[in-house]
C-alpha cells in the first residue's frame, strides 16, 4: 500500500480522527517504539487510560501481530502458518494489542526519518522500546542524546535479559523467557518432562510489568524526580512471580529437579486434598476442585450427597485425604464423569465448595455470566476487519475508565496528524516524505 | 491532595517512587500478599495487618528447614520481606479506633479478603471510600466485588480453570488433564493488574485530589491473560489445543522441548518461514558433521523446509542429545537462535548474568541469617537499591504501629 494515497483515503474518515484524551494519564504523550505482543501489549495499558500513545513502524519490517493469520474465517492454522504476502491491516492480534493507539510509519535507516523521531521524541515525556539491545543506539538514541532531546523523559527499555549483563544480546521470546526463569520447569508432572506454558506467559505477564515500570516513573515525575531510564528484564520478572519455591531452593536447598517435583494439580503447601483436575461429561472436558481443612471437606461430602467411601478413615483428617490422594480422585472421578463441568461446578459452589469447570476461550466469551456482567469484552469498529471483539481491563475503578476511542491504526494511518498537527509539517512536505519512502 | 501527606511530598534524588506511599495491608493469600510485597518494593511503607493466628501463609510453607512454625514459613517470607506486621483481631476492624486512624494516615489500603469475608467482617468499601475521600482501596476478590459469581469460592488451580488459561496447559496426551502452571499464577496475575490500577489511581489523585476504589477480578485478570487463545475465538472462532510445554494451537505442532546430553532440557521452536535461523541451524549442526542432507539445495525452498520438518525434527533431537543443555544454549544463542535452556529454581542462583546484574539480593532475617531473595524487576536510573527489611515476626510492629496510632488520637 502506498502511504501517500493511504494518507488521502484516511483523513476523510471523521470516527477515526484523534482527538483530546480523558483518563489519568491524558496529557501524557508516548514515543512508542514497541513492537510484537509483548511490546504493544505494554503500552496499551497507557493507551487505554489516556496517553497519546504514537506507534512507529517499519513497513520494511512489518510487526508480526500485523502478520499472524487471526483473520476471520480463516479456520484451523496455527499462528506459524503465515500467508505469504498477508494484508498488515487484516491482522486480528495486532488489532487487539493495539487499540487506542495512534499508528505512523518511519523509516529509521533514512537520516531524515530519524531527525523527525528526534522531533517526536522532543514533544513526548515517555519514550518505549523493546528491540534488542543496541538497536536503538545504532539510530544515535543513547540514553544520554535522548535525554538531550528531552530532560524529563522517561526512558522504558523492554528486554528479555535486561541491558547489561553477558547474556544482554540473547534472544528471547516468551516461551524462551519461561524456561530460562525457571516458570516451565516448576509445570508438570512427577518424573515426566515438564508440561510447562501453553502460551506465552511471560509476554503478557513482562508487558504488565513494564506497564507498572513506567506509571511508578510517571508518578515519581510528578513528584519532582524528573525523568529516568527504565531497564526491565523479562526473566527477571519471571523470577519473582515463581513464588515461594524459589526460597525452598535457595534456603532449604531443595532441588527443583527431585523426583516428586512438580507435583501436577497437587497441592503440597498446604497439604490440601482432595486438589486437582477431574474427568466430566464431554471429549476433553473437566472441572478443576480444591478442598482446604475439615470444613469445607465437610460441605464436600455433602455435596456429593455423602457416598459411603468419605467415611473411609484414609480420608478423615486433611493429611490422610493428601496420603490417599490415588484412591481419593478415583472416587472423585467417579462422581464428576457423569455430569459436565458446569453442572459439577454448580453443585459443589452452591455448596461452599471451591469448584470451576475447566472453561474454554468459548466458554469465556460466550456464556460466562460472570465475564458478560462484568463487561470485560468489549467490541470496536475497524475500517478493513469490521466489527471486533477487544480484551478488556480486568479491574474497574470509581473515578476513571478506559478512553477506549478507536481500534487498532492502519498502517500508517496517523501520519497526517503526527507529522502535521503535532510537528507542524505541511501537507505537501508529508506526501514528499511519503514518496521518498522516510515514512 | 494535600501535600501534608508524605506521598505528596517532592522525592529527592535517589529516592524510591513510592517513598512516602502508606499502604495498610489486608491480605491472606498470594495475591494480596504479591501487591503488597511490589509497593515495598518500590518504596512504600506497608503495614500488613494480621490476624493474632498469622496470615494464612505462615501455616502454608514450605517451612524452614521443614520445621513449621509461623515465623519460619517461606511462603510468608517470600510475599511479605519489607513490611510492617501488626497483629490485630479481624473481628474488630470495623468497629476498632485503631482500623479508622490507620486508613486516615494510608494512602492505599490493599485488600484481597472474599465479599462474604467483607460482609461478615461489616467491612464496606464505599462507606470506607466516603470516610475517607483521598484513600485508594485496591480490592482484589476472586471474580469482582459484583456480578452473578462474586461470592464464589476460588483458589490458585480453580481460578486458573475458570478463566480458559488452565486448560492451554499440559501434556500432547489428552487422556492427563490440563496440569496447572506452577507458583501461584492466578494470583500473581491479578496482583499486576492491581499493582496498575493502584498506580493509575496514584496518578489520578495527583491530578483530581480524589481516591478511588479499584475492583480487581483475578477470574477477569487470569481470563486475559491466555494470550492467544481469545483472538482465536474472536477470529477465526477455533478452539486451541494443548501440547506438551509449547504453545496450545488449533492444530497439533512439532515438539519444542529437547532432551539433552546431561537430562536436562532446552526450549526451541525453529520459525521455518524465516531464513536467518534456518541458515544458522544448518551450519550449527554442520559444524559438528549432523547436517546429513539439511545443506541440500532443496532446503532453501520454505515449502520444501516444510514437508520434510519432521525429519528436521528428528535430527535435532539426535543433535542436542549430543550436548548438554548449557552448551547448546549458549552455542544456539552465539548463532543468534532463540534457545532457552530449562532452568531449575536452584540454576539461578548459579546463574552468571544474573550475578553480574547484582539480581540476587542478600536480607538478613534475623536468627537465621542471609536469605537471597530477587531484587524488584524495576531498574530505576533515578533510584538506588536500599535494603529492604527482613520478613517480620508475627505481630513485630503492633506496638511500634498501634501505639503510635494510639498517641496522634
Amino acid at each position: 500500500m502506498n502511504s501517500a494515497s493511504a494518507l488521502g483515503d484516511l483523513r476523510s474518515d471523521p470516527d477515526r480522527t484523534p482527538g483530546p484524551r480523558s483518563g489519568p494519564l491524558q496529557g501524557i504523550t508516548v514515543t512508542d517504539f514497541c513492537w510484537m505482543g509483548v511490546g504493544s501489549l505494554a503500552t496499551r495499558l497507557l493507551a487505554d487510560f489516556g496517553a497519546r500513545v504514537i506507534r512507529i513502524e517499519d513497513r520494511k519490517r512489518l510487526d508480526m501481530p500485523r502478520r499472524l493469520p487471526f483473520y476471520k474465517g480463516a479456520g484451523l492454522r496455527s499462528y506459524g502458518e503465515e500467508l505469504v504476502d498477508p494484508d498488515p491491516n487484516l491482522g486480528g492480534c495486532f488489532n487487539n494489542y493495539n487499540r487506542n493507539k495512534l499508528g505512523v510509519t518511519l523509516n529509521m535507516s533514512a537520516p531524515e526519518g530519524r531527525a523527525l523521531a528526534e522531533r517526536l521524541i522532543s514533544i513526548s515525556s515517555v519514550l518505549t522500546e523493546n528491540f534488542a539491545p543496541g538497536v536503538m543506539e545504532k539510530w544515535g538514541l543513547t540514553e544520554s542524546h535522548v535525554r538531550e532531546l528531552r530532560p524529563d523523559i522517561i526512558y522504558a527499555r523492554m528486554s528479555g535479559f535486561g541491558h547489561s549483563g553477558p547474556y544482554a544480546d540473547y534472544r528471547s521470546w516468551g516461551p524462551v523467557v519461561q524456561a530460562i526463569c525457571g516458570l516451565s520447569g516448576i509445570s508438570g508432572l512427577p518424573e515426566r518432562e515438564p508440561s510447562g506454558w501453553g502460551l506465552s506467559y511471560m509476554d503478557n505477564q513482562a508487558a504488565y510489568y513494564n506497564s507498572v515500570g513506567v506509571l511508578a516513573a510517571i508518578f515519581a515525575r510528578n513528584r519532582g524526580a524528573g525523568g529516568c531510564d527504565l531497564d526491565v528484564s523479562a526473566i527477571e520478572a519471571g523470577i519473582e512471580l515463581l513464588g515461594p519455591a524459589l526460597l525452598d531452593a535457595g534456603v532449604n536447598g531443595r532441588s527443583t529437579r527431585r523426583p516428586d517435583f512438580p507435583s501436577g494439580n497437587r497441592l503440597d503447601h498446604p497439604a490440601a486434598a482432595p486438589h486437582g483436575v477431574y474427568p466430566s461429561t464431554g471429549i476433553d472436558r473437566w472441572v478443576a476442585i480444591a478442598v482446604f481443612g475439615d470444613a469445607e471437606w465437610t460441605r464436600f461430602v455433602a455435596a456429593l450427597g455423602h457416598p459411603d467411601w468419605a467415611e473411609d478413615p484414609e480420608f478423615a483428617t486433611e493429611q490422610a485425604r493428601f496420603d490417599h490422594q490415588d484412591r481419593l480422585d478415583a472416587y472423585i472421578s467417579e462422581w464428576t464423569r457423569t455430569r459436565t463441568g458446569h453442572e459439577a461446578m454448580e453443585t459443589l459452589q452452591a455448596a461452599g465448595v471451591r469448584a470451576a469447570a475447566v472453561q474454554t476461550a468459548e466458554d469465556i466469551n460466550e456464556t460466562d455470566p460472570q465475564i458478560a456482567f462484568r463487561g470485560t469484552f468489549f467490541e470496536l469498529d475497524h475500517p478493513v476487519i469490521g466489527e471486533a471483539r477487544f480484551e478488556g481491563v480486568p479491574f474497574q475503578a470509581s473515578t476513571f475508565e478506559p478512553d477506549n476511542w478507536r481500534s487498532g491504526p492502519l498502517l500508517g494511518e496517523d501520519v497526517g496528524y503526527v507529522f502535521g498537527e503535532l510537528l507542524g509539517l505541511s501537507e505537501s512536505e508529508i506526501k514528499d516524505l511519503a514518496e521518498r519512502e522516510v515514512l | 491532595m494535600g501535600v501534608s501527606r508524605p506521598s505528596g511530598a517532592p522525592l529527592t534524588p535517589g529516592q524510591a517512587p513510592y517513598t512516602g506511599v502508606r499502604v495498610v495491608e489486608l491480605a491472606d493469600d498470594p495475591a494480596g500478599e504479591m501487591l503488597g510485597l511490589q509497593l515495598a518494593n518500590l518504596g512504600a511503607d506497608v503495614v500488613k495487618l494480621e490476624p493474632p493466628g498469622g496470615s494464612s501463609s505462615r501455616q502454608a510453607g514450605p517451612f524452614v528447614d521443614d520445621v513449621a512454625d509461623p515465623d519460619r514459613s517461606l511462603a510468608y517470607w517470600y510475599y511479605n520481606i519489607g513490611k510492617r506486621s501488626v497483629a490485630l483481631d479481624y473481628a474488630e476492624l470495623s468497629a476498632g479506633a485503631a482500623f479508622e486512624a490507620l486508613l486516615d494516615d494510608a494512602d492505599i489500603l490493599v485488600s484481597s479478603l472474599h465479599p462474604l469475608q467483607l460482609a461478615e467482617l461489616g467491612i464496606d468499601f464505599d462507606a470506607l471510600a466516603h470516610a475517607h475521600p483521598e484513600l485508594i482501596v485496591v480490592s482484589i476478590t476472586p471474580f469482582g466485588l459484583t456480578g452473578p459469581w462474586a461470592t464464589r469460592l476460588s483458589s490458585d488451580l480453580v481460578g486458573l480453570a475458570a478463566s480458559g488459561l488452565l486448560v492451554m496447559c499440559g501434556y500432547d496426551d489428552h487422556a492427563i488433564p490440563p496440569i496447572r502452571p506452577g507458583g501461584n499464577q492466578a494470583f500473581h496475575t491479578a496482583a499486576s493488574f492491581a499493582h496498575q490500577g493502584a498506580v493509575l489511581a496514584l496518578i489520578e489523585r495527583q491530578r483530581t485530589g480524589r481516591g478511588a476504589l479499584i475492583d480487581v477480578s483475578m477470574h477477569e485478570a487470569a481470563a486475559m491473560t491466555v494470550e492467544l487463545a481469545n483472538m482465536y475465538w474472536f477470529y477465526p472462532r477455533v478452539l486451541v489445543q494443548r501440547q506438551t510445554c509449547r504453545h496450545a494451537q488449533p492444530v497439533p505442532t512439532q515438539p519444542a522441548l529437547f532432551e539433552c546430553a546431561d537430562g536436562r532440557y532446552i526450549y526451541f521452536v525453529l520459525i521455518l518461514a524465516d531464513p536467518k535461523p534456518w541458515r544458522a541451524l544448518v551450519e550449527w549442526l554442520d559444524s559438528a558433521g549432523m547436517a546429513t542432507d539439511l545443506t541440500d539445495d532443496g532446503y532453501n525452498d520454505l515449502e520444501f523446509r516444510q514437508a520434510n520438518f519432521a525429519h528436521v525434527q528428528e535430527l535435532l533431537e539426535v543433535f542436542f542429545l549430543t550436548r548438554t543443555a548449557d552448551a547448546a544454549f549458549h552455542d544456539g544463542q552465539a548463532r543468534s537462535l532463540p534457545i532457552g535452556i530449562l532452568n531449575a529454581a536452584e540454576d539461578l542462583y548459579q546463574d552468571e548474568h544474573l550475578a553480574q546484574r547484582e539480581f540476587f539480593e542478600n536480607i538478613d532475617q534475623p536468627g537465621f541469617g542471609d536469605v537471597r531473595y530477587p531484587s524488584p524487576p524495576w531498574r530505576m536510573s533515578t533510584r538506588r537499591g536500599g535494603s529492604r527489611a527482613p520478613a517480620p515476626k508475627l505481630g513485630e510492629h503492633t506496638e511500634q504501629v498501634l501505639g503510635k496510632v494510639a498517641d496522634v488520637r
